[in-house]
């Protein structure tokens, strides 16, 4: 297939999204259908994409040099690119329904639709410049969607996310710039471009430029001490709560810390140094930290972000691990961690949907009443929990056997605190699920009158999901094996 | 596919128990606002029918798993799980045993349960839960690898909440969570333990001795210690061992009584059967044999013998006290456990199987009680045992078994223990053990036999009439036969023997 594919993929969303104010919709139906063409038309295109891999790089224009805005499908990004194909029809999906009756609709898919190809953009990016640049444009186009119902917290919220994000992001560009001057080229190579000669003496700089941008990009991955936007940003709606800070902007941090840990710093460089050993520190407090958290939340939806912080940093975990078995449990953590928590999160969706209720002492006895939904729910929360058989379980295995093989003390403990991590889990998760279904003997189910499961948008994701999460528990090999064979050139 | 007989005891019961499940569920999405206790529609009929069901589906599977173990056993390897660690089954002597024991248990405590459950109403639900607890222990039993059943372990701490919870009251609903939290936080530490093992050990598949890499193990030794502690305190939750015991006591008089029976008896178990999986069979227990982990762990479970039997002894509600003397009695057998040698390890196996026919029967003598008459309380029953001679005699039988006075059963078990621990070179512990079990044993005769002698010696105080009335069969039968089995495999352990010996020196052998 011929590269300008790339470009296609990742034009078409944010053409077609940014059209979407200025067409002459008559009704609803007509909005929804085309935002669906043009989100199912790309995912298509992105599919056939991985499927008829086009070779070689492709350049859109050169600033100088070799500065350049260039695209590539390698490896890594095809993880990235497959789960952003794969969601984000199904997101929509549900979007329809979700928003039924919000304002200013169109202004809403319009951003969604572009955010698409945005983070396409992050996946598909061939240098570390473009991606940069791609992921600044990311921070500016969700903006909207968090601000999106203009409350007072949506704009706080919004607000907070600005902050963080951009001051994140000029860490990260410190961290650029040092690639750009000692690296070989600032594309992205396995095992890292960093230049021996010129880097000589300023080994300790270096790793301190790495720290920065590290910690820069670890802001949209919400790692503590940056977490505290994730919450706050679950203001917006759920559909972009469970896409956006579940998958795409959190795994867009995420990706980009694979990307300079792996493919520009190099692993080579940077394993064993004062440097890995201070990150391990935030990321495996995080573990803990966003479950308490998760723990002592009341309100739904944010303690599924809490529990995103946490879930986040296992794959941080296996990023900062630094060898290709960390980065097969950090990839394998993010697929499968994209599938467990937006089902979740759509759940909690669908409740405060369909009865407006938000805090989870609100849902006694909702299993009765939205059978379907709490179902998916209990799935999405055995998987969470790493119940063998789900696939929640694969990705902790992967990362433990990764902590395992490095073998560090502080590698050991991140493993002990997954474990630590997996029971708080499963306090926050099945207090919910047992609640539901479980609400005591003298529960009065009058209360609950007129509660129902909602429509078929909502649910065909949400049985999609749970089917997935079955499926990649049970049959993991061919997966881990790709993502082995993403691995395996790294030194 | 050879021998996919072994997948039948598993997912038969498993089909029907979610069948029924499924059932309840839609009668409660049907039944609006009647609560899980007042089923309308539920005609006799039906009840009859889902009994027959229920009675058939089991009894099969039984008959299918007990005899295909001893029969015909054998291995099946199904998909890779994770990390081209395959979904294995395999039956050798420790599955034969104790899937005979469980699929006994299992079948009393139904047979009861037919005639217990009538009160409590929603009994789909129940059975449901019931034969999927089954199939899982099963599958637990025939497992042949550690993953596999670490699956089942965990499905079956989940497939059991609902048992727990069954009455729907609040504090059911509270000890249910308390059950899940504790069991989990022991399957992840238990979890911890086969992360490292799967490392070192050339295998996960289970061998008698283990299979412990000793090149990959040389130099890890203090992570592989730690790591086995874990697994023994981790899977030691589900036992009711210190310091995890503490939703024993509470979740397990909550429950039903049948279910109390078969969570006391055999589902504790369950936590015994993965620590001897994870230390005789993977590890290998040369691994721990001298090291601080042993001492640790002998130090728990003696701790745990004497403070169960102690607030066991000091603990006024019947069904509560039994549960206590479950925390008591199953750390005998990690005690036997813990000593690492062949003849204590044989007194561990005999007290799985003594202990589990023991405590069902313990269990459906207090549901009898309290269903028939209401009586929580020990002091309450003061007489009855002239109105209720089987009963009562029953209850005593299974007493003086778990007690160990000769010839009933515990004696046998309880002789093999101190033996193998006088033979042991634990150091103090040859000693201490034995002294323990000892105490321990005056205390179970303190706390149980009190309910004997009020029972046929109340004093003064008048015998209330309503002792008089007839109790029914169903759940008289199965006691008396437990009661009965108790005492005879004491008195001809030989079957029972013979097969822990070839167990015992098999894999706790030098």
């Amino acid at each position: 297939m011929k590269p300008g594919i790339m470009l296609i993929v990742v034009l078409l969303p944010i053409l077609g999204g940014g059209l979407l104010p200025l067409l002459p919709f008559r009704s609803r139906r007509q909005l929804t259908v085309y935002t669906e063409c043009v989100v199912l038309l790309n995912s298509l295109l992105t599919v056939a994409m991985l499927l008829y891999r086009p070779g070689e790089a492709f350049v859109l224009f050169r600033y100088t040099g070799n500065l350049s805005l260039s695209f590539r499908l390698d490896g890594l990004g095809s993880v990235f690119t497959a789960i952003l194909a794969l969601l984000w029809p199904l997101a929509t999906l549900y979007a329809f329904e979700y928003m039924e009756g919000e304002r200013h609709e169109r202004i809403f898919f319009m951003f969604y639709t572009i955010t698409f190809g945005v983070t396409l953009g992050i996946a598909l990016a061939e240098d570390i410049v473009t991606m940069y640049c791609f992921y600044e444009m990311l921070t500016l186009v969700t903006l909207p969607l968090i601000m999106h119902t203009l409350t007072r917290e949506a704009v706080l919220a919004s607000r907070t996310y600005l902050y963080y994000a951009l001051g994140g992001a000029a860490f990260a560009f410190m961290g650029m710039i040092f690639i750009l001057t000692y690296g070989t080229t600032p594309n992205f190579v396995p095992g890292g471009v960093l230049d021996p000669a010129r880097v000589g003496e300023k080994g300790d700089l270096l790793l301190l430029a790495y720290v920065m941008c590290f910690l820069g990009f670890s802001v949209k991955a919400a790692m503590w001490p940056f977490s505290a936007w994730l919450p706050k940003a679950g203001v917006a709606p759920t559909p972009v709560t469970a896409l956006l800070h579940a998958v795409a902007v959190v795994k867009a941090g995420a990706f980009t810390l694979m990307r300079v840990t792996y493919y520009s710093f190099g692993t080579g460089f940077l394993r064993g140094t004062w440097a890995q050993t201070l990150l391990f520190v935030p990321v495996i407090f995080t573990i803990v930290y966003g479950c308490s958290r998760a723990l002592k939340e009341t309100h739904i939806k944010r303690r599924m972000a809490w529990s995103t912080v946490s879930n986040l940093s296992y794959i941080l975990f296996g990023v900062v691990l630094m060898t290709p078995l960390g980065l097969v449990g950090a990839l394998s953590h993010m697929i499968f961690h994209a599938v467990m928590k937006i089902c979740s999160f759509f759940c909690a969706g669908a409740v405060i949907h369909q009865t407006g209720r938000e805090y989870i002492y609100q849902l006694d006895g909702f299993g009765r009443k939205m059978p379907k939904v709490f179902l998916c729910f209990t799935v999405s929360a055995l998987a969470l929990m790493g119940v063998p058989g789900l696939c929640g379980f694969v990705s902790k295995w992967n990362l433990a056997k990764a902590a395992f093989e490095q073998g560090s003390p502080l590698a050991l403990g991140g493993a002990a605190a997954l474990l630590v991590s997996a029971l708080l889990t499963a306090i926050y998760m099945l207090t919910i699920v047992i609640r539901a279904f479980f609400p005591g003997r003298d529960f009065d189910y009058g209360t609950l009158k007129g509660i129902r499961d909602p429509g078929w948008r909502m649910l065909l994701p949400l049985t999609l999901f749970v089917v997935a999460m079955f499926i990649f528990g049970l049959f993991s090999g061919p997966v881990v094996e790709a993502l082995e064979a993403i691995a395996a050139p790294m030194p | 596919m050879k021998n996919a007989w072994i997948l039948l005891p598993v997912l038969v019961p498993a089909v029907t128990g979610a069948a029924l499940a499924a059932a309840s569920f839609r009668e409660h999405l049907a039944g609006g606002n009647t609560g899980p206790g007042d089923q309308k529609g539920f005609v006799p009929e039906n009840t009859r029918g889902l009994h027959a069901l229920v009675g058939t589906v089991l009894a099969l599977s039984a008959l299918v798993a007990v005899g295909g173990a001893w029969l015909w056993g054998g291995s099946l390897t199904l998909f890779p799980l994770v990390d081209g660690i395959p979904l294995y089954f395999q039956i050798d002597d420790v599955g034969r045993l104790f899937v005979t024991v469980v699929s006994l248990v299992w079948l009393a405590a139904a047979v009861y349960a037919f005639s217990y459950m009538e009160k409590e109403g929603d009994q789909k639900r129940f059975f449901g839960f019931y034969l999927l607890v089954y199939a899982i222990l099963v599958g637990q039993e025939f497992a042949g690898n550690l993953l596999t059943m670490y699956l089942f372990y965990e499905l079956m701490t989940l497939a059991s909440v609902p048992l727990v919870l069954h009455s729907g009251t609040r504090e059911a609903v509270m000890a249910a969570l308390k059950y899940l939290f504790y069991s989990l936080c022991g399957a992840y530490l238990g979890l911890f333990g086969i992360y490292t093992l799967s490392r070192f050990c050339d295998t996960l598949a289970f061998q008698p001795g283990g299979s412990l890499n000793p090149v990959l193990a040389q130099g890890n030794r203090g992570l592989l210690l730690a790591a086995m502690f874990a697994t023994v305190l981790g899977f030691g939750a589900k036992a009711g061992m210190l310091p995890l015991h503490g939703w024993l006591p509470t979740a397990h008089p909550q429950a039903p009584s049948p279910a109390s029976a078969v969570l006391s008896g055999v589902i504790v178990k369950s936590g015994v059967l993965a620590i001897l999986r994870a230390v005789y069979y993977v590890a290998g227990p040369d691994l721990i044999r001298g090291s601080w982990v042993q001492e640790a762990w002998m130090i728990l479970a003696l701790a745990t013998v004497f403070m169960g039997s102690l607030l066991a002894f000091r603990e006024p509600v019947l069904k509560k006290r039994l549960a206590y003397s479950t925390v008591s009695q199953v750390s005998y057998i990690l005690f036997g456990l813990a000593l690492l040698a062949p003849t204590a390890m044989e007194g561990a196996l005999l007290h799985v199987v003594f202990h589990a026919v023991v405590k069902c029967a313990l269990f459906l003598s207090a549901g009898v009680l309290l269903s028939k008459w209401g009586i929580t309380r020990v002091e309450e029953l003061a007489g009855l045992g002239k109105k209720q001679p089987l009963l009562v005699w029953s209850y005593t039988l299974a007493s003086l078994a778990l007690i160990g006075i000769p010839p009933a059963s515990g004696f046998v078990s309880k002789w093999y223990l101190a033996q193998g621990a006088l033979e042991s070179q634990t150091g103090v512990f040859r000693y201490l053990g034995p002294a323990v079990l000892l105490v321990s044993a005056f205390l179970t005769a303190g706390y149980l036999l009190p309910v004997t002698v009020k029972a046929f010696f109340p004093g003064e105080s008048r015998i209330p009439e309503r002792f008089g009335e007839r109790v029914d069969m169903r759940m008289l039968a199965p006691l008396a036969v437990l009661a009965l089995l108790a005492v005879l495999m004491g008195l001809f352990p030989g079957p029972v023997l013979e097969l822990t010996g070839r167990i015992a020196a098999l894999a706790a052998g030098r």
